[in-house]
């Protein structure tokens, strides 16, 4: 049964967004507790005590505490889901799973994060180079989504979730998908089938008016 | 005929995380060097296997898998025992190994690679604020292992392996351990009871004196 489930979040992350669009897949209710990072409130002792690393999204769960979106996201499925299809048991299966939630964080989020964290810090986006980085990486997963409708395998997964939460964050900033017609046409599909998309769509308009915001500030300076 | 191929390069941190479980799963590898430094993963041979043409790269009697630590889960589940500790069943043992890996691949290793590679490919190291997120990053593992003699759980996992791997790298450069001195107990332990390390530590061996022929070879120009 489900008792007690805080999730320490901010509406913008990207991680945050991964796992709420998995628990309401799951029909998970999360105890939403809000922080925000830009004031530091991660570092509150309170917090640092759940989850030394200080990061969100953080979940709760009856006092055990899990950090990293991903693994917050497989532990819902596996400890709620009604079956393995959002992370197959299958070794093979989920190797695949695992491998496009490796090349969401190590790959296409870390170059989006490479070029664009220096833009929402400081009004001034990464190098060229950074950016090239992120067109190789969406080149990459246009590739894995060729004839595919989903991006391991052939049914929604909790790696389709996790890279829709990157794949999204790419709006807050104007990224061109067009030039990528796999990753376009599975995006679109992908907002009409995934549980959850109203709330994602919200916490990347947050970002969205953040971006705009510094963009502001630094014009004026 | 059953065949096992991982195509790796031998000194690196992703490799020998591999090379230490299937050595833990009495797994044989057949090893196919691929030589990054000259771009052999850009042959057309490769990339037909793993359009993402990354090493290590693990093809399973034609089952291709990437990514270093989705390639050491598989291996567990799909050749270990039922059950096995390296990996167990558990959603929360799980949630804990898998945060680890996260944790690994987007905080430790990555601060560490972005520090040193540059250091060891120039000889001219990153920045201060690189390195301080080095130091930050071994204080967290430093904190994870606080009254703990493995890093997620009671028992050596996966998450030890391919930390170990990682951490073990730091014996290509000047990097003081002494100053966690939960990681140094830990790491001790680990060259102990992690089956490989004997391999681990000749590849390492193996990868600095490339590396300092190759260096001599910079500085003479």
């Amino acid at each position: 049964t489900i008792g007690n489930m805080d999730f320490y979040y901010s509406p913008g992350s990207s991680g945050c967004r991964t796992v709420l669009m998995t628990a309401k897949a799951l029909g998970v209710e999360l105890n939403k507790k809000y922080l925000n990072t830009r004031e530091g409130e991660q570092l509150k002792p309170e917090f640092v005590k759940l989850n030394p690393q200080h990061t969100i999204p953080t979940l709760v769960d009856n006092g055990f505490s899990i950090w990293e979106s991903r693994a917050i996201a497989i532990y819902l499925v596996e400890k709620y889901g009604k079956d393995d299809s959002l992370f197959p048991k299958d070794p093979k299966k989920q190797a695949v799973v695992n491998q496009r939630l490796q090349f969401d964080m190590g790959t296409l989020y870390d170059s989006f994060a490479n070029y664009y964290y220096p833009l929402f810090r400081t009004g001034q986006p990464g190098t060229p180079e950074d950016f090239k980085k992120i067109e190789t990486a969406v080149g990459f997963l246009n590739t894995f989504l060729e004839g595919q409708d989903y991006v391991a395998g052939d049914h929604l997964t909790v790696a389709d979730i996790a890279i829709l939460a990157t794949i999204s964050t790419f709006e807050a900033v104007d990224f061109d998908l067009s030039k990528y017609p796999n990753v376009d046409r599975w995006y679109k599909s992908a907002q009409k089938v995934t549980p959850g998309w109203d709330e994602n769509v919200e916490g990347v308009q947050r970002l969205k008016d953040m971006v705009n915001a510094k963009k502001a500030e630094h014009k004026k300076n | 005929i059953f065949t096992m191929d991982l195509y790796n390069m031998a000194g690196s941190p992703s490799t020998r995380a591999i090379i230490m479980t299937a050595k833990a799963l009495g797994v044989e590898l057949n090893s196919k060097n691929v030589n990054t430094f000259v771009g052999e993963q850009l042959k057309p041979e490769f990339v037909k296997i793993n359009p993402q043409h990354t090493i290590p790269t693990l093809v399973d009697n034609g089952f291709v898998i990437w990514e270093s630590r989705a390639i050491v889960v598989y291996l567990v589940e799909q050749y270990g025992k039922k059950d096995s500790p390296l990996y167990p069943e558990d959603p929360q043992k799980r949630a804990l190994i898998n945060q680890r890996l996260y944790f690994d691949m987007g905080t430790l290793y990555d601060s560490f690679a972005k520090y040193f590679f540059p250091l060891l490919r120039t000889g001219k190291p990153g920045s201060q604020e690189s390195l301080d997120k080095v130091n930050n990053a071994f204080g967290f593992l430093n904190t994870f292992l606080e009254g703990q003699d493995y890093v997620a759980g009671s028992e050596l996992t996966v998450a030890d392996i391919v930390i170990l791997a990682t951490v073990s790298t730091t014996e290509m450069v000047d990097f003081d351990l002494s100053k966690f001195p939960n990681v140094d107990r830990w790491y001790k332990n680990a060259q102990k009871v992690t089956p490989g390390w004997d391999e681990n530590m000749k590849r390492l061996e193996n990868a600095k004196q490339f590396l300092k022929d190759n260096m001599i070879e910079k500085l003479k120009v």
